[in-house]
């Protein structure tokens, strides 16, 4: 019965109109379209990468061999599986151009390839020619197609002819895009592309130098391609798998993993966008308080009432959310061209019903929460107040059932984020700081009123008109503070987090590396070579350090016997090869931690020295047995000593090292690092270069700033996802200003009456928006700050620096923001006439 | 010779609304002198409210002239009104206009303090002592009946010593016993600091207190009489 009142009841009173529920709609729609656009980006790039995961791998199934090629009884048993394969090799190297002391020099990823490639989609070339053209040797000089950036760095054109290790190659055109550059993963220099049998002659792909191989496989219709792998696995010793079902795990990890983490942001914005509902509710029910109390008076029950205001403000809801949906869903399809010229990988851009479903749930729940204190406070109002004003419909807690309620929503909202990331732990983490930073708000929006009451009536402020009336504006009741310090708090809070993040995160990379790594890492250095290259180096007085070190590369397949991903999960060091190295006594800086290194003339059966920290993370201890596959040859080897590694300095550092009778028999190079004057640095590398092309030195500088490039897209990312946040707490701020001008304009009128000038008043005005503004800054740099810390202390084991300047420019965008808002809605009432406004009141 | 302290000649007030423009006052021409009590009464819309603002200059007058204390209001700014103001009157309401993010106290030290008095809060708290009030300056308007409110209102509108005591039905929401109390307060305040004093009523007891009433009817003067031949 009572729901059939309360309906009509409900219907009755929305013939109002929206008008009053912008703020609502525009928090809502603005929080759900942000989680909604993230969600179908994600599900359109997981899309695209599904349908093109044969294009992105290069083959239907790749196999993937470190530093060798197939033996020739393996090519035959990949042949026989497929009905092509196509081999290519993959390595790093210096690209030359010129000659002596004004050749330009720089890293470049040689891929060679053979006459099958590409087995799936085609390269795109500029001047558009065919592959098979572009790499063709004519008179003597074989082509060479390169990336774009190379081509520029170098200042090289089409027709010129360019080295790689000994080998000449003519530049014969532009290589725009690589069909399976996204299956290739991180690379450290641009592309160029040869055929392998070119390379012949260039001195780079020798025993021991550090190279892949893949074969590339295009297989016939219904082959299963779990028993493929299966069988792959067991014949060829150290071959790694990938399939067209996941033709580029890294990036279908990395876009998950951002998404996930961009959607848990966006909940963020739906948290500052909940503070905008709640107001408007809340400012919608004070509205109302006279019709609840009319209702009460005749006759209506608090659950008749309570379901009245619920439908009224569920049916709002449901127009926020078709709103915000709608906005997800169009936003990414509208700016696809522009999404997808960003996006390195291909994306397919349309209506996906889960992204959209999972907002829409986050929008229901989070405007329910939201929702339901103001709402329950309908019980609270008594007819009396027809009578004799009671104070609103009061400040303190909502009754028990409704806290309760609110909290299990809450823990279901969490739960939910929890289960769609897969982001378990950064989930709950993100909400229980969440939680914190609303709770840190609330005080501080209590004791900002609090201080600001207590201040308005201090002795020292007597006299300073200005100055009392924005205080006691802020501290007294039925203020605006507490909606714009827990919006603009919120918003901020996000953004100095990430702001905090992003510093840090910079800083250990830009700042705190090149103080301590060194100038060079030398790869290849054959073991002929290295005496040479070392008294060479260490003869030239601007090198103050060389370190070398035997390098393989291999992979642990066993722990005791069993199968090493049983033992120790998916830990990283299982995950792909590992550098190994061998070294009769322990390194000068070596710090053994556990048992202790073999005589120096020991050649008894193979023993290892494990890396302690990632020991003691994979369970392994001394005397355990553990297998590497190195060139396709298991070794297995007693741990017989654990040593400290630092990885943190880029200096050289081995997971394993091995005594030498163990490795030494087996070919490969040596590795080295140098440290050198800044300003030596090029003159090194020429000489290095003229003297052992085949080496090749890979600048840490130049290293550092490609990983940096790669972080600050990840950070503008994450800076646009913060910045959605920041809108949304715009728009609270800009909803809870315009809620206040009906009090600012009265509050002008009377004091015109009494004398005030415009100045003092806008004086006024503009002390009460900074004063909120510091305190939503302030609070921002305190919880912001606390979650950097948190997050690089325990999510990246990293130390945490407080970072002032993205600190203080946040302070003053609040400050800025507020006190934009306050004037902005301050002229109106300063423009009004006195009489006016207090008559309309009479 | 008694000293004019505000002076209308041929006013006229006009305000655009949704129906097109509306002829509020009329051609008003009065003369009210330093120290008397002038009483406005007339039917509802007659334009009493509309004239007692354009003495206080919170309404602009569209043709003629208001002149208060030798200042001509129609020539003046909002802020030389405001300042004007602030020195030389007080202003009541009928629904008490107190501000209410402020105390009590701080209502009625307000425009002392935009006056610059260094004094502002011992005087606001004579005053509030004045109308029976002094337990409960600490408290904000909402938490205060009717009645305590407007004498809020009339300590904030006395404390500065006004020359013009300006006051709009300021019983008019109150109950009978409770509009007693504040026109007595009303006359003694005006009485304690000699201001001149206009007073809208309804209320013919009250006109009655008055030195002079002036009747208004449909925006123009319809009599003008001695309080003694009122009653």
């Amino acid at each position: 019965m009572s729901l059939a009142i309360a309906a009509r009841i409900a219907r009755r009173e929305l013939r109002g109109g929206l008008k009053g529920f912008r703020v609502f709609l525009a928090c809502l729609a603005l929080g759900i379209g942000a989680i909604a656009a993230v969600g179908s980006v994600r599900e359109s790039i997981q899309g695209g990468l599904e349908r093109e995961g044969a294009v992105i791998l290069g083959g239907d199934a790749a196999l993937e061999l470190t530093y060798r090629f197939a033996e020739p009884y393996e090519r035959a048993w990949i042949d026989a599986r497929a009905e092509a394969v196509s081999e290519i090799v993959d390595f790093r190297s210096l690209a030359v151009f010129g000659a002596g002391e004004t050749a330009e020099r720089g890293l470049t990823q040689v891929k060679g390839v053979d006459g099958a490639y590409p087995l799936y989609g085609a390269p795109e070339l500029e001047p558009a020619i065919a592959l098979e053209d572009a790499l063709r040797t004519t008179d003597g000089t074989p082509g060479a197609v390169m990336d774009p950036v190379l081509i520029a760095r170098l200042g090289l054109g089409v027709g010129d002819l360019f080295r790689l290790g000994e080998q000449d190659f003519r530049l014969t055109a532009a290589l725009v895009r690589e069909p399976d550059a996204a299956g290739s993963g991180f690379a450290l220099g641009p592309r160029t592309m040869v055929r392998t049998e070119a390379l012949a002659n260039s001195g780079l792909i020798q025993p021991g130098t550090l190279f892949e191989t893949q074969y590339k496989l295009r297989l016939a219709e219904g082959v299963d391609l779990d028993t493929l792998r299966d069988a792959t696995e067991d014949e060829i010793v150290g071959a790694r798998w990938r399939d067209r079902r996941n033709g580029a795990p890294g990036v279908a990890e990395f876009v998950d993993r951002l998404g996930s983490f961009l959607v848990l942001v966006g909940l963020a914005g739906l948290a500052v966008g909940g503070v905008g509902v709640s107001s408007a509710v809340r400012a919608y029910l004070a509205e109302k308080t006279e019709v609840i109390a009319t209702l009460k008076t005749l006759g209506a029950e608090n659950r008749t009432i309570f379901l009245s205001y619920f439908m009224q403000i569920g049916a709002l809801t449901l127009v926020g959310v078709t709103l915000g949906l709608a906005l997800g869903a169009l936003v990414p399809v509208v700016f696809a061209p522009l999404i997808e010229a960003r996006l390195p990988v291909p994306a397919e851009i349309t209506l996906y019903p889960g992204a959209l479903a999972e907002a829409g749930i986050y929008g229901l729940l989070a405007a329910l929460i939201f929702t339901i204190w103001p709402l329950a406070r309908t019980e609270d109002v008594r007819a009396a107040t027809l009578f004799r004003d009671s104070g609103g419909t009061g400040q303190g807690w909502p009754r028990g059932r409704w806290v309760t309620l609110t909290l299990v929503l809450f823990g279901l909202l969490v739960a939910l984020a929890a289960q769609f990331s897969g982001l378990v732990s950064l989930t709950v983490w993100s909400a229980i700081g969440l939680a914190a930073s609303f709770v840190v708000l609330v005080g501080a929006a209590w004791t900002v009123r609090l201080l600001a009451r207590r201040a308005a009536r201090a002795r020292f402020l007597r006299g300073k008109s200005a100055v009392r009336l924005a205080l006691g504006s802020v501290g007294g009741p039925g203020g605006e503070a507490s909606s714009v310090v827990l919006s603009l708090g919120l918003g901020l809070t996000v953004l100095a987090a990430v702001g905090q993040i992003d510093a840090n995160l910079r800083g250990a990379i830009e700042r705190d590396l090149p103080d301590i790594a060194p100038s060079f890492f030398m790869v290849d250095i054959q073991p002929g070579q290295l005496e040479a290259f070392r008294s060479g180096l260490e003869a030239n007085p601007a090198v103050t350090t060389v370190q070398s070190a035997p390098m393989l590369r291999g992979i642990i397949t066993q722990i005791n016997g069993a199968p090493a991903t049983d033992v120790a999960g998916d830990h990283w060091v299982l995950q792909g090869d590992r550098g190994v190295t061998y070294s009769a006594s322990a390194p000068d800086d070596a710090v053994v931690t556990h048992g202790e290194w073999w005589p120096a003339e020991y050649a008894g059966p193979p023993q290892v020295s494990f890396a302690t920290e990632e020991a003691l993370e994979m369970g392994l201890k001394l005397g355990d047995d553990i297998t590497v596959n190195i060139l396709g040859r298991d070794i297995t080897a007693e741990i017989t000593s654990l040593r400290e590694v630092d990885f943190s300095t880029a200096g050289i550092g081995f997971i394993m090292s091995m005594n030498p009778s163990a490795l030494q028999s087996a070919p490969h190079s040596h590795i080295a690092t140098v440290y050198a004057d800044v300003a030596a640095e090029g003159a090194i590398l020429r000489s290095v270069s003229n003297t052992y092309p085949n080496i090749t030195a890979i600048r840490v500088k130049d290293a550092i700033e490609r990983v940096s490039a790669v972080l600050a897209g990840i950070a503008a990312a994450i800076t646009y996802g913060a910045l959605a946040t920041l809108i949304t707490g715009g728009i609270v701020l800009i909803g809870a200003a315009a809620a206040g001008v009906r009090a600012r304009t009265y509050e002008a009128a009377i004091l015109k009456t009494l004398g005030a000038s415009r100045h003092t008043i806008l004086t006024s005005f503009a002390l009460r928006s900074a004063l909120l503004g510091i305190a939503a800054g302030g609070v921002a740099i305190v919880a912001g700050g606390l979650a950097g810390w948190a997050v690089m202390t325990f999510v990246m084991g990293t130390d945490y620096v407080f970072e002032p300047i993205s600190a203080v420019l946040i302070v003053c965008g609040g400050v800025i923001a507020t006190l934009l808002a306050g004037l902005a809605f301050g002229w109106g009432p300063l423009a009004a006439r006195p009489a006016h406004i207090l008559r309309a009141r009479e | 010779m008694t000293e004019t302290i505000l002076s209308l000649k041929d006013a006229t007030l006009s305000l655009d609304g949704n129906a097109g423009r509306v002829d509020i006052l009329r051609g008003i021409t009065l003369d009210i002198a330093r120290g008397e009590t002038v009483g406005l009464v007339g039917p509802s819309g007659s334009g009493k409210s509309s004239l007692l603002m354009l003495m206080g200059g919170l309404e602009r007058a569209t043709t003629g002239s208001v002149n208060a204390l030798g200042h001509d209001l129609t020539a003046l700014g909002e802020d030389a009104l405001a300042r004007l103001r602030r020195d030389h009157m007080g202003v009541v309401f009928q629904s008490f206009h107190l501000i209410p993010t402020m105390t009590a106290l701080e209502n009625v030290a307000t425009p002392l303090e935009l006056a610059g008095a260094k004094d502002a809060f011992d005087r606001a708290e004579a005053e509030l002592d004045a109308v029976g009030l002094r337990a409960r300056m600490n408290h904000y308007p909402a938490q205060m009946s009717g009645g305590e409110q407007q004498r809020v209102a009339l300590a904030r509108a006395a404390a500065p010593r006004p020359d013009i005591l300006l006051a709009d039905e300021p019983t008019g929401n109150l109950d009978g016993a409770t509009g007693q109390a504040i026109m007595d307060l009303l006359f003694g305040l005006r009485d304690r600091h000699g201001s001149t004093l206009v007073l809208v009523t309804h209320a013919p007891e009250l006109a009655a207190r008055c030195d002079r009433v002036i009747r208004l009817q449909d925006g123009a003067l319809s009599a003008e009489d001695h309080a003694e031949a009122a009653e």
